[in-house]
C-alpha cells in the first residue's frame, strides 16, 4: 500500500475507534422530577429498563406532570456534559521519513495531553401532551480537546428531532421526525466508554463507497413502538445515507433502513436477573454511476442511477445477572456487513476485473459490573474480520479489527441536580494494514484517559 | 374417683387459663418483616426512592423540597391509599399496587417496570423505617360489594349523598377541588393538601377504577383531611356517590380555564 494510504489508514482506523466519542446523560430530566440520575441510568449514561420506557414514552412519567404548563414557568430543560482529564495516546507503525537508522521508515509516537474530549449541550423533553423533542449541539473543539486526534473543528447539530407518541392511542405506534439515533443493540451514545467506540457500528469495508454508520445519528423518520412497560420494543428507521453528498435520482435520495427488534425479560432469579435477546439490520441503495457535469470531469449530484445494494444484520443477547438493579451485563453483539461489488472501488479492480461483493463480519462482548450506585467496572472485547474482500486490490485480512478496553467509574456525586465520576479507561486496538514489511504491525493504538466526567 | 379430684382440678384451672388468655388475644399480631427480604429492597430503595423519600425514609430526600406534594414519610407507618379501614396499616397488596401505578399529580411515578419481585423487596425494607411494623398488624381489607347498575337514579342518589355529607366544603360546588375549606386543609404534616378535582382528570390518586374510588370513600386517606365515611354511609351511597363524581368529569378540552392551572 502506498505510503500515504498507510498514514490515512493507520490515523483513521487506529485513530478513529480512539476519538473521543458523544455520550448522553440529561440531568434536566432528574431536575424536572427530582429523582436520581440512578432512577433511568445502571449508572448514567447507559440506561437502564426504567430509563428505556421513560424514553420511549417521550420523555414521560405519564402522571400527568410531564408537559411544559405542569412546570414553573422558569425550568428549562438544559442540560451539558463534558468530561475533563489527561489521555495519553500511543500508535505504532506510523510512517516517518525512511533514514539509514529506520530503513522501513514506522516510528511509534506517543502523546500525553490534557484537555477535554467534547461537549454536548441538550435540550429535551415534552412540547406537550404527545409531542417531545431532543435537540443536541455538540460545539466544535477546534484546537482544544486532547489534540491528539483527527481534527474535530467542526461544529455539528448532532440530533434534532420532534416525536409524537401514543398514535391512535397505543405505544406500540410512535414517530420521530429528524435527526434521531437508530436503535442500537447496545445506545452508542448512552455508553460508557469516552474513548472506544462499538466499532462494529462504524466499520467499512476496504474500498467501498458506502458512508452508512449505524452508530451515527440519521437524518430521516422513525416509526417505533413498544409495550407499557417496554418489554416489546421495535424500530423502523427511514432515512438518508449519512456522509453522502452525491446523491441518487430518486424521490428519496440513497435510502436506507435500519430495523431492530429487541425482547426484554426479567426473570425474578438471584443469578440470572434478566435477559434481552433482538435481532437488527439494515438495507440501503446507493448509485455507482452518475452523469457528468458539462466539463465531464466532475459527476452531478442527484444523477446517480444503477442502485447498488448493500445491508448489514445482526443478532444481540444480553444478560443481567446478580441483580437487575445493580447488576453485572454481559452484552454480546454480532453483525454481519455485505457491500455490492458496484460499491468496491468504482466497480473496477486495478487490473480491470469487476469487483464483487464484500463481505465482513464482527461484533464484541461488553461486561460492566455495577455493584452499587457508586462505581462501574467494564471490560470489552471486540472483533471484525473480513470475510471477502470487494476488490482484489486487498489483501485478505485488510481492515480486520481487533480491540480491547477496561474502564472503572466511580460516581462520587449522584443528585437530583448534577452527576460526576472520576473515569480511568484503558484501550488498546490493531487494525491490519497493507504496506508493511514482513514481520511488523499491524499497527497498535493504545489510549489512556483519565478523567473526570461530569453534567449538569 | 376421689384419687383424680386434685388432677381434675389441675385441667380445669388450666383449660381456664388457656381460654382466659386466649380469649383475651383476639387482636391479629404484627407481621414480622423479611429481612433477608427487606436487605435486598435497600438497594432497590438507594437507587429509585431515596431521593425523595430520604435515607432515613422521613420524605426529606435531597429533592423533597422542589417537590409538591412532598414525598411520603414513611417513619410515622401512615399510607394513603390503602384497602384496610381508616388509620390501619396497609397490606402488601395496597402498598404494590401504589408502586406499581405511581401516584397520578404527583412525581411518584409508576414503577411495574422494575418487575414484582423488586417492588416486594423495597416494600418489606419501607417497613423498616416505622415502628408501627413492629407494633401492628395491617388492617383487614373492606369488602366492596358488586358495583350496581350506574343509571339516572344512582347518579341523583349520589348527589344526595354529596351534598348531605358535604363534600363541597373541601372539593367545591363542581368537584374542581374549591371548596371553601381548602385554605385551612393540611396533612398530618403540616403541609397544604389540596382536595382532588374531579372535574380536570380522570385518574385520581389511589386509583382509576370505580372500586378504587368506591375503597377511597371507605377507607378515607390516612393523614390527609380526606376522611372514612364507612361509619356514616352504606355499600349502596358509596356507590351511588362513586356514580355521581364520574358525572362531574368535564371531557378533555371543554372549558379549560388555563388561568386555573397557575
Amino acid at each position: 500500500m502506498r505510503r500515504g494510504g498507510l498514514l490515512v489508514a493507520v490515523l483513521v482506523a487506529v485513530g478513529g475507534v480512539l476519538l473521543p466519542t458523544s455520550a448522553r446523560a440529561i440531568p434536566a430530566f432528574a431536575r424536572k422530577y427530582g429523582v436520581a440520575c440512578s432512577t433511568c441510568h445502571t449508572n448514567w449514561p447507559r440506561l437502564n429498563q426504567f430509563g428505556v420506557n421513560f424514553r420511549d414514552n417521550g420523555y414521560r412519567m405519564n402522571r400527568e406532570r410531564d408537559n411544559p404548563v405542569t412546570q414553573p414557568g422558569t425550568y428549562w430543560p438544559l442540560a451539558f456534559r463534558t468530561t475533563v482529564g489527561y489521555q495519553y495516546l500511543a500508535n505504532t507503525d506510523v510512517p516517518v521519513q525512511v533514514t539509514p537508522s529506520n530503513p522501513n521508515g514506522l516510528a511509534t509516537t506517543q502523546t500525553g495531553t490534557f484537555g477535554f474530549t467534547g461537549l454536548d449541550i441538550l435540550t429535551a423533553g415534552t412540547l406537550g401532551e404527545q409531542i417531545n423533542f431532543l435537540v443536541v449541539y455538540t460545539p466544535g473543539l477546534a484546537s482544544s480537546g486532547f489534540m491528539t486526534a483527527p481534527s474535530l473543528d467542526g461544529s455539528d447539530l448532532e440530533s434534532a428531532w420532534v416525536g409524537f407518541t401514543r398514535l391512535f392511542g397505543t405505544p406500540f405506534l410512535n414517530v420521530r421526525v429528524g435527526k434521531s439515533s437508530p436503535d442500537l443493540p447496545v445506545d452508542e451514545h448512552r455508553s460508557y466508554w469516552l474513548t472506544v467506540a462499538h466499532q462494529i457500528y462504524f466499520f467499512q469495508a476496504q474500498g467501498t463507497a458506502v458512508t452508512y454508520n449505524p452508530g451515527d445519528n440519521q437524518a430521516g423518520v422513525e416509526i417505533y413502538g413498544h409495550d407499557e412497560l417496554s418489554n416489546l420494543r421495535y424500530q423502523v428507521q427511514i432515512a438518508n445515507e449519512g456522509g453522502q453528498s452525491l446523491f441518487s435520482a430518486n424521490v428519496i435520495s440513497d435510502p436506507v433502513v435500519w430495523a431492530h427488534l429487541q425482547y426484554f425479560m426479567l426473570t425474578g432469579g438471584d443469578i440470572l436477573a434478566s435477559f434481552s435477546p433482538g435481532v437488527f439490520g439494515a438495507t440501503g441503495w446507493q448509485p455507482a454511476k452518475f452523469l457528468n457535469d458539462p466539463t465531464g470531469t466532475t459527476q452531478v449530484s442527484g444523477t446517480g442511477y444503477s442502485m447498488q445494494n448493500y445491508y448489514r444484520i445482526g443478532g444481540e443477547l444480553h444478560f443481567q445477572f446478580l441483580s437487575a438493579v445493580n447488576p453485572l451485563t454481559l452484552d454480546g453483539v454480532v453483525m454481519f456487513g455485505s457491500d455490492g461489488g458496484g460499491l468496491i472501488n468504482g466497480g473496477v479492480n486495478a487490473d480491470g476485473t469487476p469487483t464483487q461483493r464484500a463481505n465482513w463480519m464482527g461484533g464484541f462482548a461488553e461486561l460492566t459490573w455495577t455493584p452499587s450506585i457508586n462505581w462501574t467496572f467494564g471490560f470489552m472485547y471486540q472483533r471484525i474480520a473480513t470475510l471477502q474482500q470487494g476488490s482484489t486490490d486487498f489483501s485478505h485480512a485488510e481492515g480486520d479489527f481487533t480491540a480491547w478496553s477496561l474502564l472503572v467509574r466511580y460516581y462520587v456525586e449522584l443528585s437530583s441536580r448534577a452527576g460526576v465520576a472520576f473515569h480511568g479507561e484503558f484501550s488498546q486496538a490493531s487494525t491490519t494494514t497493507a504496506g508493511l514489511p514482513p514481520g511488523v504491525g499491524p499497527p497498535q493504538g493504545t489510549t489512556l484517559l483519565l478523567a473526570v466526567d461530569f453534567a449538569y | 374417683m376421689t384419687p383424680h379430684r386434685p388432677l381434675f382440678a389441675v385441667l380445669l384451672g388450666a383449660s381456664a387459663l388457656v381460654m382466659l388468655t386466649g380469649a383475651a388475644d383476639t387482636t391479629p399480631k404484627p407481621v414480622p418483616i423479611d429481612m433477608p427480604l427487606a436487605n435486598k429492597g435497600q438497594a432497590v430503595y438507594a437507587r429509585f426512592c431515596v431521593s425523595c423519600h430520604g435515607e432515613l425514609g422521613d420524605g426529606r430526600g435531597y429533592s423533597a423540597q422542589w417537590l409538591e406534594p412532598r414525598p411520603r414519610d414513611f417513619t410515622s407507618g401512615v399510607f394513603k391509599c390503602r384497602s384496610t379501614p381508616s388509620g390501619t396499616l396497609p397490606v402488601n397488596e395496597d402498598l404494590l399496587r401504589t408502586i406499581n401505578v405511581g401516584v397520578f399529580h404527583t412525581y411518584m411515578p409508576p414503577w411495574a417496570v422494575l418487575g414484582e419481585p423488586s417492588l416486594r423487596a423495597v416494600i418489606e425494607y419501607i417497613k423498616t423505617f416505622s415502628p408501627k411494623w413492629k407494633e401492628e398488624a395491617p388492617g383487614t381489607p373492606i369488602v366492596i360489594p358488586p358495583e350496581p347498575a350506574d343509571d339516572e337514579a344512582s347518579r341523583k342518589r349520589g348527589a344526595v349523598v354529596w351534598k348531605n355529607n358535604q363534600c363541597e366544603k373541601c372539593h367545591g360546588p363542581q368537584g374542581k377541588g374549591d371548596g371553601a375549606s381548602v385554605p385551612t386543609l393540611r396533612d398530618d404534616w403540616g403541609f397544604p393538601d389540596a382536595p382532588f378535582n374531579f372535574v380536570a382528570s380522570p385518574n385520581r390518586k389511589c386509583g382509576n377504577t370505580n372500586s378504587d374510588l368506591y375503597r377511597t370513600f371507605m377507607t378515607g386517606v390516612n393523614g390527609s383531611p380526606m376522611p372514612s365515611f364507612a361509619d356514616s354511609i352504606s355499600p349502596q351511597e358509596a356507590w351511588d356517590l362513586v356514580h355521581y363524581i364520574l358525572t362531574l368529569r368535564q371531557p378533555a378540552g371543554s372549558e379549560y380555564n388555563i388561568a386555573e392551572h397557575f
